[in-house]
């Protein structure tokens, strides 16, 4: 217990350097984000010591006036990734956050803290208001975070947009929580775990939850404010908020699954699942059309987050069919893969901060070549993009291959023809989703590590600083050695579903692990054992002293290879945009801008737009229509001051005859 | 007391005939003062001591004395300024202060039949809602001045007849409440005047952005 209050006080204290003198402003700098790293290893360690051992019922346990906290296995689960997230995203802000010398960077570093403190006592929240005052918190402090660089339009755009999608999820979140607390005896979680909801009111209940946390977590139709919020902020920031924020989001969508609502109606899971699969689609789909490195990362997150919800409904589709005890392998696959996604997104946005660092571009158009120039970046985002392709020996594959098998169980286990119809969707889904985040990490990875220069500013590029390197070496680190060994990960989250006092589980008899047991098999020691075998044959065939190396520029017709001619990003993605030009519907523009000669040396144009799916069809008729309605209520407040008394006088005629002729 | 009501409704009735600006701040002083005998009858047939007076007291120095005299002084100032306004505007006002005067007698019937205070309960609901009309109605600023005080007569009436003497920090209260925003009506009324040459509310349609 204590460990946890102590490291809220350590943020507090990092926040406290937002009032360190100016002229000493580096230090500020560096304590704050001390502070970060101190209190999220003290968090991680807590968290971790709790799950290793199953011995204390709550992690943490405290109530001071009308505020409480109270953590179990689900939120030290979360604990646990924000704790890790927390220690190697700071330590890589000492570096990057160097670059905002004289621009607010003591802000920054006190806002990166309260950030991490308002996540923090989020999860360990034990009554809806405290819940919702620092979700508040989290939410009002990312804002200020994402616009940081407020001097750019862009930024100021869109951390307003995200203010606007955030406070219309807050709203639906308060919602959810009035709902199951006016049925339950108070507003602390243990009170309303007992509630008497039921009927529609739990539906709506349910629907404003989902509705309030998908926005949060970038589910598809609610995804808007994610691709514009996460470019904008500075990039630790956006690694943070994709890598620890959106879970968040689940935490909270969990309580209210488990706890609060409860798994039994079937729809509710249906929903979860079908959202979760359409944007696990949807997100890689237009990430693979993106140039912007960070553009691409952000609607990666929104394929991801739909990977985890799609494991998520899964489970609860299964609990309510009554079989808890397999339900745990899909839990246990979106906790994994939360885990595993937390680590790699954080990474790749390290990375993409390291490029734009070097470079001051983010558009991947204008690279190429990185990898001559920044050996260590090139490797570390080789694994953060073969993690987020789930190749094998990467965390990502696990959480996949888990999501994969928590299909396999449902089908197996419901046994229903209309089941299996679901989980070959699910299939179709997943396979697609999976093959296109391969094609497009693929393709980000070479348009901007290999090949040739595209650009002079490649030319300027240099490696990044030691913490920077560092805090991107440990998560690549931890993301192979999880890959490799993914037992002890899988072990511990597993374990927070035996130990939930608020909805049995039963014996998770489901997955054992590491290659024997019923469910959920995967070995990646035999997988190892085939690829060291493999590549032993390959090397010794491609090493024989009979081969012979001849180095020279690749034949190309016999013309001089420029850097023009390598596939350019857009060009990578022009296949996938053919084939899914009715989702995408692009907008080619081509104009010839000089023709000098009929044939050959034309200049021409070319402007490729693919606009958002929902934001032409959600979200512009809605706006639309409230710009509408705000003119028609225009017409009523007309602004002068003899006509707001007349509306005065009006109702109070109104009242007064109400109240006689009633 | 029926007298004193009367004397209410005919000066209520006369405020809506009154144009001359000079001549509603004195009717209003009028108004104002049959309140104060009003609070004075109501308190000392309620209780004795200091509690008893104190809302009389108040009413006078305040509503009879300061906020005319205020009003007054304002109005010493302008020139060339009258509720310039048709006859029929004047007439809607009175037409809609006696619909209030009957619908007032009506509510009383219908909500609180053979009540002691029948006639004072009709006459504030009549205030109240003349106030606002005389607030809609004319555009003058010194008259919607002098309409507010009315609302704030009808109501502080009701509430003294209904409550039977207010606890003393509400009165207090009370009268703060309206001599400040009196006070701030008169200041805005005068830079107002200077900034506009007019005292017309509806010339402030043009601050409008």
């Amino acid at each position: 217990m204590d460990f946890i209050v102590i490291s809220l006080l350590i943020y507090l204290l990092g926040t406290v350097t937002i009032v360190w003198p100016k002229n000493a402003e580096l230090i500020a700098h560096y304590l704050g984000m001390l502070c970060a790293v101190v209190a999220s290893g003290m968090v991680t360690y807590a968290s971790a010591a709790y799950l290793l051992n199953p011995v204390d019922e709550w992690l943490v346990e405290g109530v001071w006036g009308s505020y409480s906290i109270q953590a179990d296995a689900w939120s030290a689960a979360f604990l646990l990734l924000t704790g890790v997230a927390g220690v190697i995203i700071s330590i890589y802000a000492m570096g990057y956050g160097k670059t905002y010398l004289g621009n607010r960077i003591r802000l920054l570093g006190g806002l990166w803290n309260l950030f991490l403190l308002s996540m923090v006592t989020v999860l360990i929240a034990g009554d809806a208001f405290t819940f919702i005052v620092f979700w508040e918190i989290m939410a009002l402090v990312s804002f200020l975070l994402v616009n940081h660089e407020a001097d750019k339009k862009k930024t100021v755009s869109a951390s307003y947009q995200y203010m606007v999608m955030t406070h219309i999820g807050t709203a639906a979140i308060m919602v959810a929580f009035y709902m199951v607390g006016s049925c339950s005896e108070s507003f602390s979680f243990t009170d309303m775990s007992g509630n008497t909801l039921s009927g529609y009111m739990k539906d709506i209940a349910f629907i404003c939850a989902f509705l309030g946390f998908a926005l949060k977590s970038g589910l598809m139709p609610l995804h808007i404010w994610l691709p514009n919020a996460h470019p904008a902020a500075p990039s630790h920031v956006s690694a943070m908020m994709s890598g620890v924020m959106l879970k968040v989001a689940l935490y909270g969508f969990g309580r209210f699954a488990f706890q609060f609502i409860g798994m039994d109606i079937f729809w509710h899971g249906f929903v979860v699942m079908v959202v979760g699969l359409i944007s696990a689609f949807l997100g890689i789909l237009y990430a693979s059309m993106e140039t912007d490195m960070k553009r691409i990362l952000a609607y990666s997150s929104v394929e991801n987050m739909g990977i985890i919800f799609s494991a998520f409904g899964c489970g609860m589709l299964l609990y309510s069919m009554q079989l808890t005890s397999v339900s745990v392998i899909a839990f246990t696959a979106a906790l994994v893969h939360a885990c595993s996604h937390s680590l790699m997104k954080g990474l790749m946005f390290m990375s993409a901060g390291a490029v734009k660092h070097a470079l001051g571009s983010k558009n991947i158009e204008l690279m190429g070549g990185l990898a001559k120039k920044m050996p260590y970046t090139a490797l570390f985002t080789l694994i953060g993009s073969m993690s987020l392709a789930s190749l094998p020996f990467t965390s990502g594959l696990v959480g996949e291959w888990l999501t994969l098998q928590s299909f396999i169980t449902l089908a197996q286990q419901a046994g229903t023809p209309e089941m299996r119809l679901l989980v070959v969707f699910a299939f179709i889904m997943l396979g697609l989703t999976g093959a296109t985040a391969l094609g497009c990490f693929v393709r980000m990875y070479g348009v901007a590590f290999l090949g040739r220069a595209r650009t002079g500013i490649v030319k300027k590029a240099h490696e990044v600083s030691g913490f920077m390197l560092f805090g991107m070496g440990l998560e690549a680190v931890l993301i192979v050695v999880i890959g490799v060994m993914p037992d002890i990960l899988v072990n511990m989250m597993q374990g927070v579903f035996s130990r939930f006092s608020v909805v049995s589980m039963g014996t998770p008899m489901g997955i054992i692990w590491g290659g024997s047991g019923q469910y959920a098999i995967y070995s990646p020691g035999i997988i190892f054992g085939i690829f060291v075998i493999f590549s032993i044959f390959m090397v010794a065939a491609l090493y024989r002293s009979s081969n012979f190396v001849y180095k020279d520029v690749t034949w190309n017709c016999g013309t001089e290879p420029t850097s023009r001619q390598q596939y350019s990003a857009t060009g990578f993605s022009k296949p996938l945009r053919r084939t899914f030009e009715k989702i995408l519907s692009p907008k080619r523009r081509m104009t010839y801008l000089r023709k000098e000669h009929a044939y050959f040396g034309r200049k021409l144009q070319y402007n490729l737009e693919i606009p958002d799916l929902f934001n032409d069809k959600l979200y512009k008729p809605v706006q639309q229509m409230m710009i509408n309605s705000s003119s028609a209520f225009h017409k009523i407040q007309e602004g002068s001051v003899s006509i707001y008394i007349g509306y005065t006088m009006i109702a109070m005629i109104f009242v007064l005859i109400w109240g006689v002729l009633l | 007391m029926e007298y004193l009501v009367v004397f209410l409704v005919l000066v209520v009735f006369l405020q809506t005939r009154i144009t001359n600006l000079k001549r509603a701040v004195v009717c209003l002083a009028g108004q104002s003062f049959i309140i104060a005998i009003a609070c004075f009858f109501l308190g000392l047939s309620n209780g004795e001591g200091i509690h008893a007076l104190l809302p009389g007291i108040l009413t006078l120095l305040v509503k009879v004395l300061f906020i005319p005299g205020a009003i007054y002084h304002l109005v010493g100032k302008l020139k060339n300024e009258r509720e310039i306004l048709s006859a029929s505007n004047v007439n809607y006002s009175t037409m809609a202060a006696a619909f209030f005067l009957v619908w007032g007698y009506f509510i009383v019937e219908k909500l609180m039949p053979g009540s002691v205070g029948r006639d004072i309960i009709a006459a504030s609901i009549l205030m109240i809602m003349t106030g606002l009309a005389l607030m809609v109605l004319r555009k003058r600023a010194i008259i919607q001045i002098v309409g507010l005080i009315t609302l704030e007569n009808g109501i502080y009436l009701l509430g003294l007849l209904m409550t039977e003497g207010l606890p003393l920090v509400v009165e207090l209260g009370v009268f703060l409440d309206v001599l400040i925003a009196v006070v701030v009506l008169v200041i805005l009324t005068s830079r107002m005047r200077l900034s506009f040459m007019t005292t017309d509310t509806s010339v402030m349609k043009k601050l409008k952005g």
